[in-house]
């Protein structure tokens, strides 16, 4: 696949995303819409257009502009809160990342990735040195991919900002998570030793991210909730990936980013709609009120959770087979589990979207036809996904 | 009425069709998935079959009942999708020409458990679900009858995909235990229970079981298997049906005759093989251990399906004329040639009963069934007892259901006890999940953890 392909892909997908924030900050009061967040729109967009040459480098920038763009309006205290949350955690993780980073220099001698590996080979350094620096400067990475214990922040972020800020930003963060610890693992297998233990420690961080963020799913009732998990669950398949040594090469990369903007914002406009679980399942039938836009966001929704047939079930697929060839599956078994909690989740999801006849007097909510708008271009476009996958028109 | 209403309301009732007609189409696209012999179309099939039952459920007068009732149905559905995803897996590791020896060992075994869990779940083998066929179905008119459907998917299931579950020989002997264990339960509820259709839809699941054990030893081939199971579980479940329409089955002393002989030699066919199998079959196959509660199952089963079956009275002042050999006779009929068809064709194909003890697999069905028919046979030499027969009867009755409910209550503690202790298991991690501020705690302990894992890797 040669890049400009990739770059197409990706900037379609991005443009898409785009253009559903857009619709949905129409529906924003008329002071809070405006050339300011149409901005952070699109330079978080930009960010996923440009993933597959994306830099670490990025990485405080597309938090700075998150957690700025949370910050600006006063009276959202939700957004507030977020702000503070992702400024917390991120800013503490950042720093972590960035000493650890550092460490590797000093001992190295040189800021360059590659050029670490071959310093290290030798065998001069001592090893607690950069036994200690390497897996710190990937704990950003980890945290930005949502994976637990760091799973909070993507549903706090789908449950509390705005409908067209929250998926453009948690998708550019976790791309960015994801594009960090790519580069910072770059050819890691020239040092053995140093690729033992990234691998490792990942292995372990894949494990606890899809065995909590399946726990998680089962408790949750918030449809936003959910599916702020079930992205944490697509961010904790790039550790496992990179976990069985095959790394995230560009091609995986651009169909995962691709797939995450795409399915985040369809199921998380559609979320805002969705009816909080019940016992007796009762709920405002949304699906019956507008059957294709709610099967549009549902078809997103089961994109995230890898539901056989949708895009998102090729990049479920593609990590089990990357985790099999390894030798050692054992990380299947929690891929597996989060698979099926993600699945049964999905189902329930469209039962409770369907809903059960309540009280004579309950009201369907009308979606609004911006919030349709965005639903249906986001549908289409994992459609197009989909559809160039099953013309085999892609190579994965 | 105008033509154009005509037409108008027969697109309404296109476009919004009734929950009866939505979980009918599901369920028959369901059923005729699950017959497929791929795992995914299986997979696809129980999600329809839940959904069909949670459209029906939805739609019911008794909604907030039916409802979490059938929730229960996702779980098997579940489980194949678990096994269909692991048939994925081996197939795209196999197409990039690498399957380690452990992977393969893991989606082989994945597979083996997708497949068993289903298929026992559905046949009340699993102690999550099991009283089940207690219970009516969501759908009003043929509520009692849409129970028996399940045990029937499950038996499919495990006959369809049995090369997956019986790989894994640890997989395919809890299978074997498993079932038997329910094999007794269903028929002491069978005896247990006063209603017939009640007693029947246990007798049913009874059936399924017994023919999937025969599917597990593989002893017979699998259209045999198939077959046999057509005619003992096929036939009562037409049986069932018949009863929900005016008892049409047990009206007639000719029809009432032909479906106890054919419910009755279907038995006798499905057991004979098997019993011959666990009691005296080939080293390795055979063991007489399980072939005890297994005859006492067949025995007991065959007793109800003779005894509980008796003839109804006609009380409609005006018979409606039916054609002189109904479709229920011919149902019949049928049930009653398919299964000693079967046992020839088994024989045919080399299945041969151990010779002379082969002869006392035949006895539980026969022998049970004989005496059952002879006491409703010779009801005047027992009527000084009677009132002494219908006591004692009360009380074996009473001591069957005795035995079922005790044996439910330990299971249900059981469960309940694992549910509460992965629930203390998982309530820390929840509290600390609940509040703004914990957020930050959480944050500091993984940090922690991560301080703590790297002197352990130094």
């Amino acid at each position: 696949m040669n890049a400009s392909f990739a770059l197409l892909i990706a900037s379609s997908a991005a443009f898409a995303a785009l253009l559903s924030g857009l619709l949905m900050l129409r529906l924003e009061q008329p002071g809070r819409a405006g050339i300011g967040p149409a901005g952070t729109l699109i330079a978080l967009a930009a960010g996923i257009g440009l993933a597959p040459g994306a830099s670490p480098s990025w990485t405080p920038l597309v938090v700075g502009v998150v957690v700025a763009a949370l910050a600006r309006d006063g009276d959202e205290l939700l957004h507030g809160e977020c702000a503070l949350k992702l400024l917390w955690v991120m800013g503490s993780a950042l720093a972590l990342s960035w000493a650890g980073i550092e460490l590797l220099s000093l001992a190295t001698g040189t800021p360059y990735v590659r050029e670490q590996w071959a310093v290290l080979s030798l065998g001069l350094e001592p090893t607690f040195l950069w036994s200690t620096a390497l897996p710190l400067s990937l704990l950003i990475g980890v945290v930005l991919l949502g994976g637990a214990p760091f799973h909070f922040w993507l549903a706090d972020v789908f449950q509390g900002v705005r409908p067209w800020l929250a998926p453009l930003a948690a998708a550019t963060l976790q791309i960015s998570g994801a594009v960090w610890l790519a580069a910072r693992l770059d050819d890691v297998d020239q040092f053995p030793p140093g690729a033992r233990l990234a691998w490792g420690l990942l292995r372990i961080a894949a494990w606890v991210a899809f065995v909590a963020g399946a726990a998680t799913l089962m408790a949750q009732r918030r449809p936003e909730r959910r599916v702020g998990t079930l992205a944490s669950l697509n961010g904790a398949l790039v550790l496992a990936l990179i976990a069985s040594g095959h790394g995230p090469d560009m091609r995986w990369l651009v169909h995962w980013a691709s797939h995450l903007a795409l399915a985040l914002t369809g199921a998380s406009t559609l979320a805002r709609f969705l009816p909080v679980s019940t016992p007796a399942g009762l709920g405002a039938p949304i699906l019956r009120r507008h059957p294709w836009i709610t099967l549009a966001g549902l078809f997103s929704l089961f994109s995230l959770a890898g539901v056989p047939g949708t895009p998102g079930a090729r990049v479920w697929l593609e990590v089990a087979r990357a985790l099999g060839s390894t030798g050692r599956p054992d990380l299947l078994i929690p891929l597996g589990f989060a698979w099926l909690i993600g699945l049964w989740k999905s189902v329930e999801q469209l039962r409770e979207a369907f809903g059960a006849p309540g009280p004579a007097r309950s009201t369907v909510r009308p979606v609004p036809a911006a919030a349709r708008g965005s639903i249906a271009i986001a549908g289409l476009g994992l459609l197009g996904l989909a559809g160039l996958g099953w013309a085999r028109l892609l190579p994965w | 009425m105008r033509m154009i209403d005509r037409v108008r309301a027969g697109v309404q009732t296109l476009l919004h069709p009734d929950a009866r007609v939505v979980g009918g189409l599901l369920c028959v696209a369901g059923l005729a998935l699950v017959w497929l012999p791929h795992l995914w179309t299986g997979a696809l099939g129980l999600e329809l079959l839940a959904a069909a039952f949670w459209a029906w459920a939805r739609a019911a007068q008794d909604r907030a009942e039916q409802l979490p009732r059938w929730t229960w149905l996702r779980r098997p559905a579940l489980a194949l999708w678990l096994a269909a995803a692991a048939q994925a897996a081996q197939a795209e590791a196999v197409s990039h020409g690498a399957l380690p020896a452990r992977l393969a060992v893991l989606l082989v075994w994945a597979q083996a458990l997708g497949v068993v869990w289903a298929g026992l779940e559905l046949l009340a083998a699993l102690p999550l679900a099991r009283p089940f066929s207690d219970r009516s179905g969501p759908l009003l008119a043929v509520g009692p009858w849409l129970p028996a459907l399940l045990p029937s998917t499950g038996f499919v299931l495990l006959w369809r995909h049995v090369e997956h579950w019986t790989a894994v020989p640890e997989v395919r002997r809890v299978a074997l235990i498993l079932l038997i264990v329910t094999a007794v339960l269903a028929t002491l509820r069978a005896f247990g229970r006063g209603r017939w259709v009640a007693s029947l839809r246990w007798l049913i699941v009874a059936d399924c079981v017994l023919a999937s054990m025969l599917v597990a030893l593989a002893v017979v081939p699998q259209e045999v298997s198939l077959m046999l199971w057509l005619a003992a579980c096929g036939g009562r479940v037409a049986l069932l049906a018949g009863e929900l329409r005016a008892m049409a089955p047990r009206r007639m002393a000719a029809s009432h005759l032909v479906w106890r002989l054919s419910g009755w030699i279907s038995s006798i066919c499905l057991s004979a093989p098997l019993l011959a199998t666990l009691g005296f079959g080939p080293p390795g196959i055979s063991s007489p251990w399980a072939a005890v509660p297994t005859a006492f199952a067949v025995a007991l089963g065959a007793w109800v399906a003779i005894r509980r079956m008796v003839e109804a009275p006609e009380r409609r002042a005006m018979v409606r004329r039916e054609s002189a050999v109904s479709l229920s006779l011919v149902i019949a009929a049928l049930t009653l040639a398919t299964g000693p068809t079967a046992l020839v064709m088994a024989w045919w194909a080399g299945f041969e009963f151990p010779w002379p003890l082969g002869l006392v697999a035949w006895l539980p069905a026969v022998g049970s069934g004989a005496i059952a028919w002879w006491l409703e046979r010779h009801p005047i030499s027992l009527s000084k007892a009677s009132a002494e027969m219908a006591r004692q009867r009360e009380v074996a009755r009473g001591l069957a259901t005795v035995v079922f409910r005790a044996f439910m209550a330990v299971e249900r503690r059981v469960v309940a006890l694992l549910i509460r202790l992965g629930r203390g298991l998982l309530a820390p991690s929840r509290d600390l999940h609940t509040g703004d501020a914990q957020e930050y705690l959480l944050f500091l302990i993984g940090l922690s953890a991560v301080a703590l894992f790297l002197p352990l890797l130094r």
